[in-house]
């Protein structure tokens, strides 16, 4: 018997007011794909992100995950989910240890103290996400990748004010979970140095 | 993301944020002094008024605190990661409302004796006035919760979650009101305590699913 796609995407319409963002768009993800979305700005990437997630509502269409139709109800797809939006949903009156407790309550932050050095977050980890860069509080966000253990990442512009080590760390760890199974779902506009991810061409 | 790692950084949130809190205590403190300045001090016009004035100064309170409940959530992303968080977006947004409701109520409750004296309550009244903020205060944040998650996306949304919320706080003051009343006056008041805890529980039942669904709709827009 064949094993079931991880994600099957089928005629999915996505209508914003008078705008069409999709029309009939069709694709299947397998487990260890990383998938890239282009797309022009503003063309709809990070909505397609959002609709997958089910925080934008879809027209028509059917999304499958492992074979099971969640179309209506995405609770299944979001306990094995992590997601990293624009606004990463940090806390700016609490620290990056806090931030880190609310969203990784399971880890102890202590024994990620490498992995956290290597991201430059080991010296502020008891300052407030307010006092932070636009960067340090994407690398905050971003730590969760190494925190948590979720099959599918979905990740809308995580190289955003990110430097140039951030960025290979980023692809690296990437690399690894796709290697371990796991999909990434991602856009960029940077281009990719060490990982080459099928491209998913997103225009009306 | 668990319900207790939410619950502990709601808390802590709003012990960072408690200038906010402070600042509607404040504005309840005001609201009940300027009353007697305004209209009468005497013993007899206070008395029977106490009531009233606390629980209009309550009510206004509470929407000044709530209405921005959602809004640093809704800025940040944190409304997103809710949804997407596998957790079950009512219960998560019954944590919030407890968390708001212990940070407002207990102080409330503290400084309570001091503005009782000032109105002249009698001790009676007084312990029926705390009975009425406990059973019906719940219900003030709950419904409250409706409105902010509704404007939560609105620039100005403070002057329609108004519009929207305070008719539906008008029962609850009539019977907090007439409850503290009856009991100055010697009438039996458990009648309007049974309402106002009516009123709390099917406030509990309806509001986080109704506040759900207007998270949800709030960030699809």
């Amino acid at each position: 018997m064949q094993s079931a796609d991880f994600l099957t995407i089928t005629d999915l319409w996505i209508e914003r007011g008078e705008r069409v963002l999709c029309k009939e768009l069709s694709f299947s993800v397998q487990s260890g794909e990383v998938i890239r979305i282009l797309g022009e700005n503003g063309a709809g990437k990070s909505s397609l992100l959002k609709a997958l997630l089910g925080t934008v509502l879809i027209d028509e269409g059917s999304i499958l995950y492992l074979g099971e139709d969640i179309t209506a109800d995405r609770s299944n797809l979001h306990k094995d989910t992590l997601y990293i939006g624009h606004s990463v949903g940090l806390k700016k009156a609490l620290t990056v240890r806090e931030n880190l407790a609310l969203y990784c309550p399971d880890v102890s932050i202590e024994g990620y103290q490498p992995i956290l050095e290597e991201l430059g977050l080991a010296p502020f980890l008891d300052m407030p996400v307010n006092k932070l860069s636009q960067g340090q509080a994407r690398r905050t966000a971003l730590s969760r990748l190494w925190l948590t253990q979720k099959s599918l990442w979905i990740l809308d512009e995580p190289f955003s004010a990110l430097d140039d080590q951030a960025c290979l760390l980023l692809e690296k760890k990437i690399e690894q979970h796709s290697l371990a199974g796991g999909v990434v779902l991602l856009t960029t506009h940077i281009p990719l140095s060490s990982i080459q991810p099928r491209e998913l061409e997103f225009a009306v | 993301m668990t319900y207790f790692s939410f619950f502990k950084s709601e808390s802590l949130l709003l012990w960072r944020h408690k200038q906010d809190t402070l600042n509607a205590l404040l504005f309840f403190v005001i609201v009940v002094t300027l009353f007697p300045l305004g209209i009468d001090a005497t013993p007899d016009f206070l008395t029977v008024s106490a009531g009233g004035i606390i629980w209009c100064a309550t009510s206004l309170a509470v929407l000044m605190s709530i209405s921005r409940m959602y809004r640093e959530d809704y800025e940040d992303g944190s409304l997103e990661q809710w949804l997407v968080s596998g957790l079950y977006l009512p219960f998560l947004i019954l944590l919030k409302v407890t968390v708001q409701w212990l940070f407002m109520i207990a102080p409330l409750l503290l400084i309570l004796p001091i503005v009782g004296g000032m109105l002249y309550l009698s001790e009676e009244s007084f312990w029926v006035l705390v009975a009425t903020l406990l059973l019906g205060s719940p219900s003030l944040f709950l419904i409250g919760s409706i409105g902010a998650a509704l404007t939560v996306s609105l620039q100005q949304g403070a002057m329609l979650l108004m519009l929207l919320i305070l008719p539906m706080y008008i029962p609850i003051l009539i019977f907090a009101t007439s409850a503290i009343k009856a009991s100055e006056i010697g009438l039996p008041y458990l009648g309007s305590l049974a309402m106002l805890l009516a009123i709390s529980l099917l406030s509990l039942v309806f509001a986080p699913f109704m506040a759900a669904a207007s998270i949800k709709a709030s960030v699809n827009e």
